[in-house]
C-alpha cells in the first residue's frame, strides 16, 4: 500500500489538534519524509512555548511574585472597609468646661462673626439668587443670541459641558472629536503648527 | 530546568466538542472560598485565597506578559485579575473550572490595561526626541538557563513572529499553548465556539511557521 504524504495543514492539525488516523499513523511510521516534517513542527512549537514561557519567568523571578502575592493580598486587606477614621488626640480633652474659662469679650466677638456670616450668607442669597436655583454648569456657547457667529443650518442649540468630567471621559470627547469628518478640515493646519516637542 | 511539554487539544475527532476535565484542586478551593465569603469569614477566605493566588500566579504571569510584552503591565494586570475575582468570588459558578473563569478575566483585565496604554501613549507628549529606543525594564533579571538554551536572536525572531499574529490567533495560541488550556477551555475562556478557537489555533500555527521554519 502507498499512501499520500500528509499535506503541510494536516500536519498542523496532527501537531496542535488532533490525533493521526491509523492509516496516517501506519504512513507516519513508513514514511522517515513525513514523519521528519512532524517531528520538525513540534520541535518548532516547542521552541516557541519555551521562548514565551522563558520571557515571563526572567521578567518575574520568584521573589518578584511573592513580592506581587503580598500586594494583592494588601489590596484585598482593605478591599471593601469603610475608611479609617482618626480620633482626635486624647490629650486635647478640656478638663473644665469651655463657657468657664472664656471671657465676656472673647464671647462677644465670637457672637458677632456667627452674626456676619449669617448677615452674609441671607446678603448673598438675595443678591445671586440664581446660584441656588439654578444647576451648576458652565455653558460653552449660546449661538441662538449670537447669529453672526451661527454657522448656516445650525440650530442654535446651547452645548453645556459638565464642570468636572473624568480622565477617560475626556479622552473619550477628545477621540470622538478628532474622528469626526469636521475635523479633518482642520488637518491643513495641524500640519502647519508646529509641535511643542519639535521647538528648541 | 524541566517543564512540562504544552498541553495540546485532546486527541479526539475533528470538530468533535472535548468534555471538560474534572474539576480541579484550585476549583474546590475557589468553592470553599466562596463559601467562606458567603458565611461572613472574609478573613478565613482572604487566607485560603492566597493559596489560590500562590497556585495560579506563575501560569497568569505568562499570559499576561506574552500579551502586553511588558513586566509592569503584565504586573499590574494580574493583580488586578486577582483582586476582581475575589471581590466576585460570590459570583463564581461551581460547576465551571476556576482557570477557565480566571483567564477570562484575567485577558479582559489584559484587554483593558493595553486599551488604557494605548490611550496613553497617543496622548502623551515625548519627553526627549533624541533617544527613540525604548527604556529598558529595570526589573528584568538575568536571563534563566531556559532561556539561555534558545539563542537571543531565535527567541527574538519568536518573540516577532508571535507578536504578528492578529489579536485573536495570539490570544488562542497563548492560551494554548503557553497557559497549556485546551480549545474547550479556551472556547469558554473567551466566548467562542470551539470550532472557532481551532480555526484560529490553526492559522496562528500556520503562520508561524512561515514565518519561523526557513531558520530552524
Amino acid at each position: 500500500m502507498r499512501a499520500e504524504h500528509l499535506t503541510d495543514d494536516r500536519l498542523i492539525e496532527l501537531s496542535t489538534l488532533e490525533a493521526p488516523s491509523a492509516t496516517e499513523q501506519r504512513h507516519l511510521s513508513a514514511c522517515a519524509r513525513c514523519d521528519a516534517r512532524r517531528v520538525r513542527l513540534q520541535r518548532l512549537l516547542e521552541d516557541v512555548s519555551d521562548a514565551a514561557t522563558a520571557a515571563a519567568d526572567a521578567a518575574f523571578p520568584p521573589e518578584r511574585l511573592a513580592r506581587q502575592q503580598s500586594r494583592i493580598l494588601a489590596r484585598l486587606l482593605h478591599e471593601g472597609r469603610p475608611a479609617r477614621v482618626i480620633a482626635f488626640p486624647a490629650g486635647h480633652t478640656q478638663p473644665e468646661p469651655v463657657a468657664a474659662r472664656t471671657r465676656p469679650r472673647s464671647r462677644w466677638i465670637a457672637a458677632a462673626a456667627v452674626a456676619g456670616l449669617v448677615v452674609g450668607v441671607i446678603a448673598g442669597r438675595f443678591g445671586h439668587d440664581y446660584s441656588f436655583s439654578r444647576p451648576a454648569r458652565v455653558i460653552v456657547a449660546h449661538t441662538a443670541e449670537q447669529p453672526e457667529l451661527r454657522a448656516p443650518g445650525s440650530t442654535g442649540t446651547i452645548r453645556e459641558v459638565t464642570a468636572s468630567i473624568s480622565e477617560d471621559e475626556f479622552l473619550n470627547q477628545l477621540e470622538m472629536a478628532i474622528d469626526s469628518p469636521a475635523a479633518a478640515a482642520l488637518q491643513p493646519i495641524d500640519d502647519l503648527t508646529p509641535r511643542a516637542w519639535d521647538v528648541r | 530546568m524541566s517543564r512540562t511539554p504544552p498541553r495540546r487539544a485532546p486527541s479526539t475527532v475533528a470538530g468533535a466538542a472535548a468534555p471538560l476535565a474534572p474539576l480541579s484542586r484550585d476549583s474546590q478551593l475557589a468553592a470553599e472560598i466562596k463559601g467562606l465569603v458567603a458565611s461572613g469569614d472574609r478573613d478565613a477566605a482572604r487566607d485560603r485565597y492566597g493559596e489560590l493566588v500562590a497556585h495560579q500566579q506563575r501560569r497568569a504571569v505568562r499570559i499576561a506578559y506574552q500579551y502586553l510584552r511588558d513586566a509592569h503591565d503584565a504586573d499590574e494586570a494580574v493583580q488586578d485579575a486577582f483582586v476582581k475575582v475575589f471581590t466576585h468570588i460570590i459570583s463564581y459558578r461551581e460547576d465551571l473550572p476556576f482557570e477557565v473563569w480566571f483567564t477570562r478575566i484575567l485577558v479582559n483585565a489584559c484587554l483593558d490595561l493595553r486599551k488604557s496604554r494605548a490611550r496613553r501613549l497617543r496622548w502623551a507628549v515625548p519627553m526627549s526626541s533624541s533617544s527613540d529606543t525604548p527604556p529598558s525594564d529595570p526589573a528584568t533579571p538575568e536571563p534563566t538557563p531556559e532561556q539561555r538554551l534558545v539563542s537571543r536572536e531565535r527567541a527574538d525572531e519568536i518573540t516577532a513572529a508571535v507578536e504578528s499574529l492578529p489579536d485573536r490567533q495570539r490570544t488562542v495560541f497563548t492560551l494554548c499553548h503557553v497557559a497549556e488550556q485546551t480549545t474547550a477551555e479556551v472556547s469558554q475562556a473567551l466566548g467562542l465556539s470551539e470550532a472557532t478557537v481551532r480555526v484560529h489555533l490553526f492559522r496562528a500555527v500556520r503562520k508561524l511557521r512561515r514565518l519561523l521554519d526557513h531558520a530552524s
